[in-house]
């Protein structure tokens, strides 16, 4: 949706979205703000590209109240519309997490490629590992006669 | 449908479904010189329609690649009406069926899930024994490249799969120290995902992302092990083909199948023969759609037991967190080991049968986010999303509990009164509750795995006591059995009353074991289709 229409989100409605994604991911504990990596602008575009089916309950949130801060709207809207609520949430989080700098923050490479190395095989033997649950033996039944005592 | 249909040339056999099943028949089929027709109501699926490898994979396993068809709603999907139900079924309309995003694990069924009649007193014995199907296990794990390993305390003696098993990396090593201190069963998980480049399959790059489609071609999802060979051989598939009913002449055998294509156009595939694959909730919709003057309560029916015993395993799992690193996005997505400890019936325990445990990663952020809804938000977001996400991500692992669903006549799938699919013909309604052994077995296991977790080292845990996404495995539908007043099919999937008509999907599972259930479906279908080459013109 939003790359076909990209001016569907006014400035007020991006600043809107900053103020409640600023209240819902703040900067706090080494994390930067939801606002400083741009979630209002590119990151709200990509997530709604991707899932367009978010875009009205998003736009019916940012559109709904008056003047308020942020955690205001983010209270409001949790308690009087939690699809709107839910799908700022998605959006502002998603677009977050996508961010090169805060997965660098997090020490998240990604779902990349690590195929396995030689060094890695068998590693379930290490220590014995493996072998306590040979030794311990067997665990299943093995197949009985066909209508032989059930219970 | 309407009038201008087109007919097309008669096949030895048409197959309806080109997922594991239908798949796995119609390579043997055609492989063997018969003229094969498989209709798909889905199309085939390019891996760079996966995200697997890009940042929006979280974000797009959420809707574009959720396995649920209601959330998902793409063209091929049909809907299936769920009010009645406590869990959701799951499966994609594809050629490759829900292979294309299944998450691999690739276990046989144990000995005793073929007697449970005999050993425990419930449900029914199947019409063949363990022994009966292993070399067929043995078959199909080698066409599929299965990475594992031979030895498993848990099975009598077995092959070794053609690849060696995974590494069971951090996370596998935290869950195997706590159920050796534990003294209890587990075991290197076996993977339809090749450790090492296989007939074509990529090396596993363990991206972690199978179950929203492999962007590397290394799964064995059944569109790159089994339609290449098929075609190669001579069958056609024919995709975006929705089945609307299977025909029958006054004889009463089948004579082929109505279906639409994608421009509305309807056509007739005449067939010497028929085979359902359409898993199941489709193959019971399929024949209760085919009903007729001759056979009222749909097709093959006779029995009534069309539709009835759907099993689904009911899904449990104990997330443990840790104080270390544990790479816990690290694929295979699926499991890093497996456990049997408690899966065979304990009288003292209250319940009968049990479940199979996999210790499985836990993914990316968007995911754990996502985990903490329905808290307040001051809890949910703020500063705490960051402590909690510091604290967490990376440092977890799941103990996922997959409880053996035993059959029961009122958990069916039946025909929707109003819901249609797009092209007007009745969905699905899944009615179904968990019983009260599953609740008890389900509430043991849960207990016994936060124990486990205790045991690894994990200072919190979170726990699901039932998932309601959780329908990945759907069985019994048009059961198998030698008694035509209790069963739909005979041991190689032959409808009792419809002699040309066959059903090679789970839905021919008579139990539904505690695993997941492809191995077996494919074991089923190889056998079947094996049968029907070794017994055609008599």
């Amino acid at each position: 949706m939003a790359k076909e229409d990209p001016i569907r989100f006014t400035a007020a409605d991006r600043a809107r979205f900053a103020a409640i994604a600023d209240h819902l991911i703040p900067e706090a504990e080494g994390m930067p703000a939801a606002s400083a990596v741009e979630v209002q602008n590119a990151g709200l575009d990509h997530v709604l590209s991707l899932r367009p089916e978010l875009a009205d309950s998003v736009l019916r949130g940012l559109r709904s109240g008056g003047e308020e801060d942020g955690g205001a709207a983010a209270e409001r809207l949790n308690r009087e519309d939690p699809d709107a609520m839910g799908a700022i949430g998605l959006v502002a989080s998603a677009a977050y997490y996508m961010h090169p700098e805060v997965r660098r923050r997090l020490g998240y490479p990604g779902q990349v490629q690590r195929p396995v190395t030689p060094a890695e095989e068998d590693d379930f033997r290490k220590g014995g590992l493996l072998q306590a649950v040979i030794d311990r033996g067997p665990i299943y039944r093995p197949t009985p006669e066909e209508g032989g005592a059930g219970g | 449908m309407s009038s201008g249909m087109e007919s097309e040339g008669a096949a030895d056999v048409l197959v309806i479904g080109a997922g594991a099943s239908g798949a796995v028949a119609t390579r043997v089929l055609a492989e063997a010189g018969m003229k094969v027709v498989c209709l798909e109501q889905g199309d085939w699926v390019s891996p760079d329609e996966f995200f697997g490898h890009t940042p929006d994979w979280e974000l797009t396993s959420q809707k574009i690649w959720h396995p649920n068809p209601n959330v998902r709603g793409r063209p091929d999907d049909y809907p299936v009406n769920t009010e009645e139900s406590d869990v959701n079924p799951l499966m994609l309309a594809a050629v490759g069926g829900s292979t294309v995003i299944y998450a691999a694990h690739w276990h046989r069924f144990m000995p005793s899930d073929f007697r449970v009649r005999t050993l425990d007193g419930v449900a029914d014995d199947w019409p063949f024994a363990y022994e009966d199907l292993a070399p067929f296990y043995d078959a199909i794990d080698t066409e599929m490249g299965v990475s594992g390993l031979a030895g498993d305390p848990a099975y009598p003696e077995t092959a070794s799969p053609p690849l060696p098993p995974f590494p069971i990396g951090r996370i596998g090593r935290r869950a195997a120290e706590g159920m050796n201190k534990l003294g209890w069963h587990w075991w290197p998980a076996p993977m339809a995902i090749p450790s090492r480049p296989y007939r074509g399959l990529s090396q596993c790059a363990r991206r972690g992302t199978c179950m929203q489609g492999c962007p590397e071609q290394a799964k064995a999802s059944v569109d790159l092990t089994h339609w290449p060979a098929a075609l190669k051989a001579g069958a056609r598939l024919v995709t975006g083909a929705r089945v609307a009913r299977i025909e029958t002449d006054r004889a009463g055998r089948a004579t082929g199948a109505l279906w639409r294509d994608r421009a509305g156009v309807d056509h007739f595939q005449a067939a010497e023969a028929v085979i359902v694959c359409c898993n199941g909730v489709g193959t019971p919709r399929l024949l209760l759609n085919s009903a007729s003057a001759r056979f009222p309560d749909g097709l093959a029916n006779g029995s009534g037991m069309v539709g009835r015993n759907l099993m689904m395993h009911p899904y449990a799992a104990v997330v443990g967190y840790f104080d270390e690193p544990l790479d816990s996005w690290l694929g295979p997505a699926g499991q890093a080991i497996h456990s049997l400890q408690f899966y065979e019936t304990d009288a003292d325990r209250g319940f009968v049968r049990g479940a199979k445990w996999n210790a499985m990663p836990t993914g990316g952020p968007l995911g754990m986010r996502s985990a903490y809804g329905g808290k307040p938000l001051e809890e949910a977001w703020g500063a705490n999303l960051h402590k909690t996400t510091a604290k967490r991500f990376g440092r977890s692992f799941e103990w996922g509990i997959i409880a053996e669903d035993l059959p029961d006549e009122a958990n069916r799938v039946v025909l929707d009164g109003s819901l249609t699919d797009g092209d007007g013909f009745a969905a699905p309604k899944i009615v179904y509750r968990n019983s009260e052994n599953t609740e008890k077995l389900l509430a043991f296991h849960l207990a016994r795995a936060k124990e486990a977790m205790e045991a690894a080292g994990a200072y919190e845990m979170t726990t699901t006591e039932l998932m309601r996404d959780c329908g990945w495995h759907l069985m019994g539908t048009a059961r198998m059995g030698r008694d035509p007043e209790t069963s739909v099919v005979d041991e190689y999937g032959r409808a009792h009353d419809v002699p040309n008509l066959y059903v090679y999907d789970g839905s021919v599972f008579v139990t539904s074991s505690g695993f997941n259930p492809t191995a077996t479906i494919c074991a089923i279908a190889l056998r079947s289709a094996m049968n029907l080459v070794e017994t055609r013109g008599r």
